[in-house]
């Protein structure tokens, strides 16, 4: 049942607008991020960490919660429109599994966009930064725990664009999410938000491990923010009427 | 027979408004039911109750013989096609990408796209986006998702709404055919008598939330026979030898008004008018509107 809405999913995604945004966004973080590393080399000694930093600061803090409130926003916008709730909810599928593909999807897209965020990390090292050498094998842990860290903030902002019929207050909201994670992330309690563990997990802004010692509560937390917001969307998705 | 829908006492309640107010509705297997109501009576709430996409506050749906829970919603949607608050579907996809999607959530056979295409007459573009289509053809590819797994039972909300006179016949030929041609039963809902008067055998009437009728076609149309128009040469003539017979009639613009009469005084009338020497040119009858059928509706009931 989930691998026939899955499917489906898919198939909506076809010719779809998003896939310009999916290019834009990770270009110009690395833009900014090289931009900002060859500025200021006096500071930024640690080489291919530094440059990290640069490309993931921005990327976590702004981009990526753009990002996935502008994917989540569009899925569920396709819904929104015309009379489609009454099309998906009358077909003979678990309105879960109808949740559970979107963010399967959504999930799939983050893991392309993060593989591209780190395609264009090593071309900007090699190319313009001119770094030795290739990058830390480590720096690709950061980007799998960014997207352990990165699903939790899937599953709010496709609970949040399920509710909100607006495509913009959503992504406005992944915004304010990403800011208020950093300030949670900078106090030390960033296995407590959702935008924040994707931050700690990519491990934006800072050189050393934000993680060491941690990976049992970060794990531990984003498994438990998942099933939340997953056990949220079931309970609105089969207790509320629709409204078409 | 079984009935394919059942409803007991079916509520629903918005707030201190009834939107469906003890509703109980028969459809028998292999027909076309019009579910006739003026815009807001509550057939697309009740509809949506049929589908479980709104809860009831009270009462019970029974689909194909058996009441409809949360456990067996599924099994019985798999048994369903709907379209509510048509149209519905992407419009960036083509209308064969459309149908995949709906294919794919129902868990059908790709090939069975092909097949519906032809039903609704949409096979030529197919390849077209949706975007594209006209208000017509986008109500065709809804009933096309509807139909997509052989259905035995399609719930179909104002498929004629938006439509041109060609749509709308197009869309009556193509529902009018649907039980025979596929087995399945149709309930579709209208605000207008006059289209369902051309395409179902059974009706059924609501209005502010409440069935004023259920049955046949042919019995409401007892309830809709309306006045006849006589158009005579010379009137004066006419209306002594009506007189005669004890029909009231009225002159009124050059013709003469009748009463609802049963076919055979009618004909009598008209016998003893052309007899007269009135010189009979013209008898047309009157159909009421929906809004008079439910005037006659509604004071029936107050006097039963």
């Amino acid at each position: 049942m989930f691998l026939r809405c899955f499917r489906a999913e898919n198939r909506k995604l076809h010719a779809s607008p998003i896939w310009i945004l999916f290019f834009l966004l990770p270009v110009i973080s690395a833009v900014y991020g090289t931009f900002n590393y060859l500025q200021n080399l006096g500071i930024l000694q640690d080489q291919w960490y530094s440059l990290w930093t640069q490309h993931t600061l921005f990327y976590a803090l702004f981009f990526y919660p753009v990002l996935v409130g502008v994917y989540a926003a569009y899925l569920w916008r396709l819904e929104h429109r015309g009379h489609n709730w009454n099309l998906i909810l009358a077909a003979p599928v678990r309105p879960l599994a109808l949740f559970l593909a979107k963010y399967v999807v959504v999930l799939k897209l983050v893991l392309l966009t993060q593989l591209l965020v780190f395609g264009l990390y090593v071309l900007c090292g090699k190319a313009f930064a001119h770094l030795p050498g290739w990058p830390p094998v480590q720096t690709l842990l950061f980007l799998l725990r960014g997207l352990v860290g990165g699903q939790c903030v899937i599953a709010l902002q496709l609970l949040l664009s399920m509710l909100i019929r607006s495509f913009a207050v959503p992504v406005f909201l992944g915004l304010a999410g990403g800011v208020a994670g950093m300030l949670c992330a900078s106090k030390g309690i960033g296995l407590a938000f959702p935008y924040a563990l994707m931050q700690v997990g990519m491990n934006a802004n800072k050189s050393e491990d934000l993680l060491a010692g941690q990976y049992g509560g970060f794990l531990l937390a984003s498994a438990l923010w998942l099933a939340l917001f997953l056990a949220l969307a079931h309970l609105l998705l089969t207790r509320r009427d629709v409204r078409a | 027979m079984q009935p394919v829908i059942e409803t007991q006492e079916l509520c629903k309640v918005y707030g201190q408004r009834r939107a469906v107010d003890g509703v109980e509705l028969h459809v028998p297997e292999g027909c076309v039911y019009g579910f006739i109501g003026p815009n807001g009576a509550g057939k697309s709430t009740t509809m949506k109750m049929l589908l479980g996409l709104v809860h009831p506050t009270a009462g019970r749906v029974c689909l194909l013989g058996q009441p409809m829970t949360e456990r067996n919603r599924l099994a019985l949607l798999r048994q369903t096609g709907s379209l509510i608050e048509s149209p519905s579907g992407y419009p960036h996809l083509t209308g064969e990408e459309n149908l995949q999607v709906v294919a794919d959530l129902k868990g059908v056979p790709r090939k069975d796209i092909d097949r519906v295409l032809e039903i609704v007459d949409l096979a030529g573009d197919r390849r077209r986006k949706v975007g594209q289509y006209s208000l017509g053809m986008r109500q065709r590819l809804g009933i096309a998702m509807a139909l997509l797994g052989s259905p035995r039972l399609l719930i179909l909300d104002e498929p004629t709404n938006g439509l041109d006179p060609a749509g709308i016949q197009e869309m009556r030929d193509l529902l009018v055919h649907m039980p025979e041609r596929t087995g399945a039963t149709v309930f579709v809902s209208s605000h207008l008598l006059g289209e369902m008067e051309q395409m179902a055998e059974q009706v059924g009437i609501i209005d502010h939330g409440k069935m004023l009728f259920e049955g046949p076609l042919q019995a409401l149309q007892r309830h809709s026979r309306g006045n006849y128009r006589l158009r005579v040469l010379q009137p004066q003539k006419a209306v002594p030898a009506l007189q005669a017979r004890g029909v009231p009639a009225r002159l009124e613009k050059g013709a003469l008004t009748l009463p609802p009469l049963p076919d055979a005084a009618l004909a009598a009338a008209v016998q003893a008018v052309a007899d007269a020497g009135a010189g009979v040119v013209e008898l047309t009858a009157h159909t009421k509107s929906l809004e008079e059928i439910f005037l006659s509706l509604t004071q029936t009931r107050e006097v039963k």
